[in-house]
């Protein structure tokens, strides 16, 4: 079956005051569809690059990013646009609800951005806000009246209100405590297990471990967990040894 | 983007910033208040002074002959003949003489002319009717006085005096009719006006005529019938072009709104620079608080385009709640204009319309629809001006760099 998400060599260069930064050295990666995949990393790893380029929100320097067959980088601004809209989710590690807005509303603004029909709108957040399990007493609740477990779920709610292809979700739990980011793992879980594909970026191992795979991440290029663990073995080797 | 959602996300921006956007749109009010009041006033003032001077008045034309050779009734007829740009045209001839009634007399003036003067003049009968063509063809001792003369002569201007009998000079005359006094003409001081015929018989011993009074057809060119009237006159007598300019003095009210309309027009331009200044620090006020809406927005403007906007939505979205701030002055503006328009007219609307020699009328504003199309379009424009750097600045924001801005 064609991968959700297949990226191929790809290489992100980015030019700054401080000269130029190699974020990603020659990843590739395949997704396929109904998997939970997670993606570990130390912070300055080149994580969050290439969960902008999943996302959509930043292109390779080279290298194809295919997603559902698509090729991502023959896109022009608005087409990439649509496609944020309509096949993929973000879940943030600050939420970013819009805070005086509706529950109902937050979860409905990327139907704004789709041509979503107005009558079907509502019909569908309030699908996706069961989905994540929220209690209907909370959907007229302006969202910052809300705890942060909440939020999160909300958050969830919005980024699967379009069905999109894949959820991307950065560092989720990284704003809540253990009990609540359980919960949100939990839902994370639940959706996995209703068919969605997930893409979660952590540098949590607690968290790592609710997913079907994990792929690490160093200094811009990919490593399968044998890799890694061989990896921290030597470095731990060497460090005991001096 | 559907037009709806749009309506939906600029009223909520505006509402979550209510006192601050009610502050910044405050100098698109005072300038939009000013050109509204200002247009408001200077309607109102036009429209009692062509009240006050009748609908007639901007059609009709004085012609005053002083040139060196009679000219007589028939000559005036005559000219009547070659001046079809004229819907009727009456001769006239003054005189004074002593009137009297059966208590009281004065010193009228007398004005000898033809039952079609009336009409020109636009002078309404109060009283009875006019003196007829055979009247005047018969010469018969028949008179209209106007509302000065029948107080001069009765005590009140309102006295019934169809069917009495004046003496005018030597001679009585049966009143007929009584008109309302002439503003533009002796005021209230006291008419009497006879057949022209009569007049040249008993009074001025001559048919020549003093000057012409005439009623320019609606379809004419008023600016340009003061040259025919001296061309035609100059062929009727075939003299030059200096004997002329030194014979004739041919005016039209058209002149004197054209004058008043110059002197409103400097008004207006001091009026207008000052609103344009206003508008202009006002919409630098929108463009100011817009790039702060900016600056304080950038988390949700990069949540948005991570969501699917497009940096067109962004654009629109912003590019509207300029529109939007500068419409709501616009209406507050236009509002507060009229309301300060009526103010002014109400408190010193009497001493402007004496000062203008419109005597005691009242001034009441005009509401004009083109002004406030016209205010409404400016604020339209202002909001699109100013708004449209702050709108291209949001929406060339990176989305990356924004979601994760402190």
């Amino acid at each position: 079956m064609l991968p959700v998400i297949d990226i191929r060599n790809v290489h992100r260069i980015y030019e700054s005051a401080a000269g130029y930064t190699h974020a990603l050295k020659g990843v590739s990666l395949q997704v396929s569809r109904g998997e939970f995949l997670c993606i570990m990393g130390p912070s300055g790893s080149g994580k969050s690059t290439l969960m902008n380029t999943l996302g959509c929100l930043d292109t390779p320097t080279s290298g194809t990013f295919k997603l559902e067959g698509v090729d991502v980088s023959t896109l022009d601004d608005d087409e990439l646009a649509e496609l944020r809209a309509t096949r993929l989710g973000f879940v943030f590690q600050s939420f970013n609800l819009l805070p005086r807005a509706t529950v109902l509303r937050n979860v409905m603004l990327p139907l704004i951005y789709s041509d979503c029909p107005v009558r079907e709108r509502e019909e569908r957040a309030v699908r996706a806000l069961q989905a994540v399990s929220l209690p209907e007493a909370y959907y007229d609740h302006r969202s910052n009246e809300l705890s942060g477990g909440q939020m999160q779920r909300v958050a969830i709610a919005r980024a699967l209100v379009n069905d999109p292809a894949v959820i991307l979700a950065d560092e989720p739990t990284g704003n809540l405590d253990s009990a609540t980011g359980e919960m949100v793992l939990k839902t994370f879980r639940r959706l996995r297990s209703e068919g969605k594909t997930i893409v979660l970026i952590t540098h949590d191992p607690d968290v790592a471990a609710w997913a079907d795979r994990t792929v690490h991440i160093r200094d811009g290029k990919l490593l399968t967990d044998e890799q890694e663990r061989a990896l921290v073995a030597a470095d731990h080797t060497i460090r005991s040894s001096t | 983007m559907r037009m709806r959602d749009l309506a939906y996300e600029t009223a909520s921006a505006l509402d979550a910033n209510r006192g601050r956007s009610l502050l910044t749109v405050l100098g698109i009010v005072i300038g939009i208040s000013a050109v509204i009041a200002m247009t408001a006033l200077i309607g109102g003032i036009k429209q009692s002074l062509v009240g006050e001077l009748g609908l007639n008045q901007a059609r009709l034309v004085n012609i005053y002959l002083y040139l060196d050779r009679s000219v007589t009734l028939d000559d005036a007829h005559a000219l009547t003949q070659m001046m079809p740009e004229y819907e009727a045209v009456a001769p006239i001839t003054y005189a004074s003489a002593k009137t009297t009634s059966e208590t009281k007399s004065f010193d009228a003036s007398v004005v000898g002319t033809e039952p079609v003067y009336f009409h020109v003049m636009g002078l309404k009968f109060l009283q009875g009717e006019n003196f007829t063509e055979q009247d005047e063809s018969d010469g018969a001792l028949v008179a209209v006085l106007d509302q000065g003369a029948v107080r001069n002569l009765y005590g009140k201007h309102d006295e019934q005096v169809v069917g009495k009998t004046v003496q005018i000079g030597s001679v009585s005359y049966r009143v007929v009719g009584v008109i309302e006094s002439d503003m533009g003409g002796s005021g209230d001081s006291g008419t009497a006006y006879i057949p022209f015929s009569t007049c040249a018989a008993r009074l001025s011993g001559s048919w020549d005529v003093s000057g012409m009074v005439g009623l320019a057809s609606e379809d004419t060119d008023i600016t340009k019938i003061v040259d025919t009237t001296k061309h035609k006159i100059q062929t009727y007598y075939n003299v030059d072009d200096e004997a002329i300019e030194d014979g004739t003095y041919i005016y039209t009210m058209q002149s004197v709104i054209d004058e008043l309309d110059t002197m409103m027009g400097a008004f207006q331009l001091i009026m207008t620079a000052v609103a344009s200044i206003s508008l202009l620090v006002g919409g630098i006020g929108i463009m100011n608080m817009m790039l702060t809406n900016v600056t304080e927005r950038i988390r949700e403007i990069g949540l948005r385009k991570a969501l699917g906007a497009r940096s067109s939505d962004i654009t629109k979205q912003f590019l509207l709640e300029s529109v939007c701030l500068c419409l709501a002055g616009g209406v507050i503006g236009i509002l507060l204009g009229y309301l300060g328009a009526y103010a002014l007219a109400a408190l010193a609307g009497g001493t402007m319309a004496s000062g203008l020699g419109l005597g005691d009328t009242t001034i009441t504003p005009a509401i004009d629809i083109h002004a406030v199309v016209m205010a409404t379009g400016i604020c339209v424009l202002i909001g699109v001006l100013f708004g449209y750097y702050p709108a291209r600045r949001a929406a060339r924001l990176d989305p990356v760099e924004s979601l994760h801005y402190q």
